[in-house]
């Protein structure tokens, strides 16, 4: 492995790339222009790396000049992060100008009905305005702060997959299909964010859930890997038949499904009409479970822990940051109507109906996480447990906001947001450190076992099972670093990351119980105790992989030497240590929300310690004496009581004469401190199986398929193979037997023609003697 | 004198004949032999309705219809005699060019 050569000159395309928008800028080309740029590059690089890939497979220059197709993907990502930089300068310049105009490049369909009138058939135009269906954009806090999510993990995670897809030997030759179809995914996920209507956001939303499904499908071979593809696509379209009949019944309130149509007064539907509110729920309650499926909430999380079957950075990419925040992007952009004044009170149910189903997720997922030994697996329900977090405070927002307390509902809804930007970067960043560790757990293993004859693959090692790592800290220095920094940030240690957002949902879901929403009272309940519980389980990946003594030989012979996988992860690290204070001290949450007259960072810039003290005074020391408590709770039973019983368990000192990184060796030492409990009895219990089992659910579903749906489905392929194809099959047959009967008829033999010539004559002359 | 009835029958008789002679030979010369026979019949039928209406149109039509008979079987044979030089037979079964 040691033979890398410096392949920094691959970098020169992805740096002029990016260099195009500022360049552009400096040009004064609209940017309302320009940011077309962003869904149009991958779109239309992602089949120029698909052809050139089939073309010069395995040709030199493919392989080690354009890293199959990687150094490609990397440059249009370089693209859309320079233009989405330029896109949030300039929206900040204007404050919030580019959020009033949606502009519509053209018409690409018309929505006209043929209707039967008094004037016979005629075709009807809707008279709303809205009906025709436009290519634009929808730019504001909201779309931004996912773009620039998007957009800058894209890229990073681009550059991570170049290190970790080209040094396998397993991906040769079929690395221009995943460049492809994350270019692809991408565009997806670019142009969901984007879209100025809710049909192009279900569009996209599809794009993407094609791509998930080509992605963890990737090892095609395998059978698992295809099992996972199947139940992951299938698991969210139930949620988008759902979704789909959501926006049908939205298009028949307010006959477009334009944002500009519906946010501009979503109290007055088609022509004026008032809207019916139990309707209106009813519709946005369909989109929330499309939005389940797609973010993976209880009931429709099964597929989101399978999908970690496809390669590491897809699971970083799709499975983590980005592509299950679309359910959240959804739920965030329905915010606006609940908003609204004249249905206040109306949809109250559903904002309680969200924070219960992300309540339970959140909780359920960090039980499911505590007995996974998979890492990538841990974090795959961390993943679902942190997202649960922002369903309950995007709950807490919609409550707030439709009983009147616009304060609060900004508040919660600008921490749920937030959260969603720290939890992306430092899951980003965690599930490319398990990818690292994965990986060099792999090539050790490859190694130790070179000069076997016997295939090596088949003895049951498994790089991804934490049983076998341990001791990585001293091998794996930056890897340590990165996954610690993640852990806290989505633990929620003070000061860091994901603190300042937790915080605030925490807060603000109890502080819609003291305003009387006790039906919050469970999911408070249920996230505060997550909080916990998110301790312990971060903190128990990060031991059993890093602390303790190496528990394979695999394990001891580790080295960090994969290139392109570093520098992701240091960028990362820094951004997620340092950003969640930056951005909270700044008044991210107030911005992203969009309060009226929120300065994003202004206040941080022109009076720099008023801005920190406040917002230290806000999270640490809140006014209302409850608030505190809970604050304060939360605080204790994540960052001391989980971490110190997951030490307890699993860390320990490092073996003798290694040394971890600078950062990490208090840590290992630490938990190498504080004693030991065995929890060997545990594991036999049955709550431990049924967790194992991941609490029975797949299995509930599985046998209530196979008891409803399989029979039903033998019923369908028989009537498909009797009644729809026995017609189509008897026309086919029956039209065959008659050519036949009629081919025989021309035997080519003269006497026969004649013979027919003359019965032909004397039917005719019957004919004419019958009518004369 | 022959009542133009039976002459009219006779002439219906010869285009049977002539009919039944096409469907079922084989042999070409035989066919052209009967579709003559067929021509003979109408030009009975010709007579015996000149016979009967008075009229001489009758004779005359009969008179053409042998001279284009003869002029038929003329071209008839010869279309044979090409047949014969290419495929060496002239049996009708198997000469079948018209379902190719």
């Amino acid at each position: 492995m040691g033979e890398h050569k410096s392949e920094t000159h691959l970098l020169a395309p992805v740096a002029a790339m990016f260099a195009v928008p500022f360049i552009m800028m400096a040009m004064h080309v609209d940017i309302s222009d320009a940011a077309y740029l962003i869904v149009a590059a991958p779109l239309l690089i992602f089949p120029i790396i698909a052809i050139l890939g089939q073309k010069f497979n395995g040709a030199d220059w493919w392989v080690n000049h354009t890293k199959e197709g990687g150094i490609i993907a990397l440059s249009t990502m370089a693209i859309v992060l320079g233009t989405t930089i330029w896109l949030i300068y300039e929206y900040l310049g204007h404050h919030g100008v580019l959020g009033e105009a949606t502009d519509t490049g053209f018409e690409w369909l018309n929505f006209e009905l043929l209707a039967h009138g008094s004037l016979g058939w005629q075709i009807l135009e809707f008279s709303a305005g809205g009906a025709d269906i436009g290519i634009g954009m929808y730019i504001d806090a909201v779309t931004l702060t996912l773009l620039f999510v998007a957009s800058f993990l894209c890229f990073l995670i681009c550059w991570f997959a170049i290190g970790y897809m080209t040094t396998d030997s397993i991906n040769d030759n079929r690395n221009h299909r995943f460049f492809a179809e994350f270019v692809l995914f991408s565009c997806g996920m670019f142009g969901m964010v984007l879209a100025d209507s809710f049909l192009w956001l279900f569009i996209f939303w599809e794009i993407m859930g094609l791509c998930s499904y080509l992605l963890i499908g990737f090892y095609y071979d395998k059978p698992s890997a295809a099992a996972a593809a199947k139940k992951a696509f299938l698991t969210t379209r139930v949620g988008d038949v759902f979704l789909m009949v959501g926006l049908l019944i939205m298009y028949g309130i307010y006959g477009s499904l334009e944002f500009a149509v519906v946010f501009d007064d979503p109290s007055t539907g088609l022509n004026g009409a008032a809207v019916d509110a139990e309707l209106l729920q009813c519709a946005l309650a369909l989109l929330f479970i499309g939005c389940v499926g797609k973010s993976a909430q209880f009931p429709l999380h099964v597929w989101l822990p399978d999908a970690m079957e496809g390669p590491t950075p897809v699971s970083a990419l799709i499975h983590a940051a980005t592509m299950v925040n679309a359910g959240l992007y959804l739920v965030a952009r329905m915010f606006q109507i609940f908003m609204d004044a004249e249905l206040a009170g109306a949809l109250t149910d559903l904002a309680v109906a969200i924070a219960w189903i992300g309540g339970i997720t959140a909780c359920m997922a960090a039980f499911i996480a505590f007995v996974q030994n998979d890492i990538k697996k841990v974090l795959a329900y961390s993943t679902m447990s942190q997202l649960a977090y922002i369903f309950t405070g995007l709950g807490a927002a919609m409550w707030f906001a439709n009983n009147g307390y616009e304060k609060y509902a900004y508040l919660a809804f600008g921490a749920s947001l937030f959260h969603l930007f720290n939890h992306a970067m430092a899951k980003g960043m965690l599930f490319m450190a398990s990818g690292s560790v994965i990986h060099e757990m792999h090539h050790a293993h490859d190694h130790l076992h070179e000069g076997d004859d016997h295939d090596h693959h088949d003895d049951g090692f498994d790089p991804q099972d934490m049983r076998v790592m341990g001791g990585l800290a001293s091998k794996l220095p930056i890897t340590s670093t990165a996954m610690m920094l993640g852990s806290m940030s989505i633990i929620g240690i003070p000061l860091i990351g994901g603190f300042w957002s937790k915080e605030g949902i925490v807060g603000q879901t109890w502080n819609v119980v003291l305003h009387d929403g006790t039906a919050l009272l469970f999911p408070a309940l249920l996230v505060l105790a997550t909080a916990g519980m998110t301790g312990f389980y971060m903190s128990r990946m990060w031991f059993m992989t890093f602390a303790g003594k190496p528990k394979h030989e695999a394990a001891a012979h580790v080295h960090e030497v994969t290139p392109w996988i570093k520098t992701p992860l240091v960028t990362l690290s820094v951004v997620t240590a340092f950003s969640g204070a930056i951005l909270a001290c700044g008044e991210f949450y107030y911005w992203a929300a969009g309060k009226p007259g929120a300065h994003f960072m202004t206040h941080l810039i022109e009076h720099p310690l008023d801005a920190i003290v406040h917002e230290l005074e806000h999270a640490f020391l809140p006014k209302d004496g409850f608030l505190l408590g809970v604050g304060w709770t939360a605080i204790i039973i994540s960052a001391i009581g989980g971490p110190f019983l997951a030490a307890r368990i699993h860390g320990g000192k490092l073996a003798e004469g290694e040394t971890a990184g600078p950062l990490t060796a208090w840590l290992v030492n630490l938990s190498g401190s504080v004693g030991r409990t065995d929890i060997g009895d545990l594991h036999e219990g049955g709550f431990a199986t049924a967790l194992q089992r991941r609490l029975y659910i797949d299995d509930l579903y599985e046998w209530l398929i196979a008891k409803t749906l399989i029979p039903f489905a033998y019923c369908a392929a028989w009537f498909d193979k009797n009644g729809v194809d026995g017609v189509i099959k008897g026309i086919e047959s029956g039209s065959q037997a008659g050519s036949g009967m009629v081919r025989s008829l021309t035997t080519g033999r003269a006497s026969d023609y004649i013979l027919m010539a003359a019965i032909g004559l004397l039917v005719l002359f019957a004919l004419l003697w019958g009518v004369v | 004198m022959i009542e133009p009835t039976w002459i009219a029958a006779l002439g219906a008789f010869l285009f049977v004949i002539g009919l039944a002679g096409t469907f079922t030979r084989k042999n070409a010369i035989i066919v052209l032999m009967c579709i003559e026979l067929m021509l003979n019949g109408v030009n009975l039928n010709f007579v015996a309705g000149a016979m009967i209406h008075g009229d001489v149109n009758g004779w005359v039509f009969t008179a053409i219809a042998i001279a284009i008979a003869a002029a038929e079987v003329a071209v008839g044979l010869a279309i044979f005699l090409a047949l014969y030089s290419k495929h060496e037979s002239i049996s009708l079964d198997e000469v079948m060019l018209l379902s190719q």
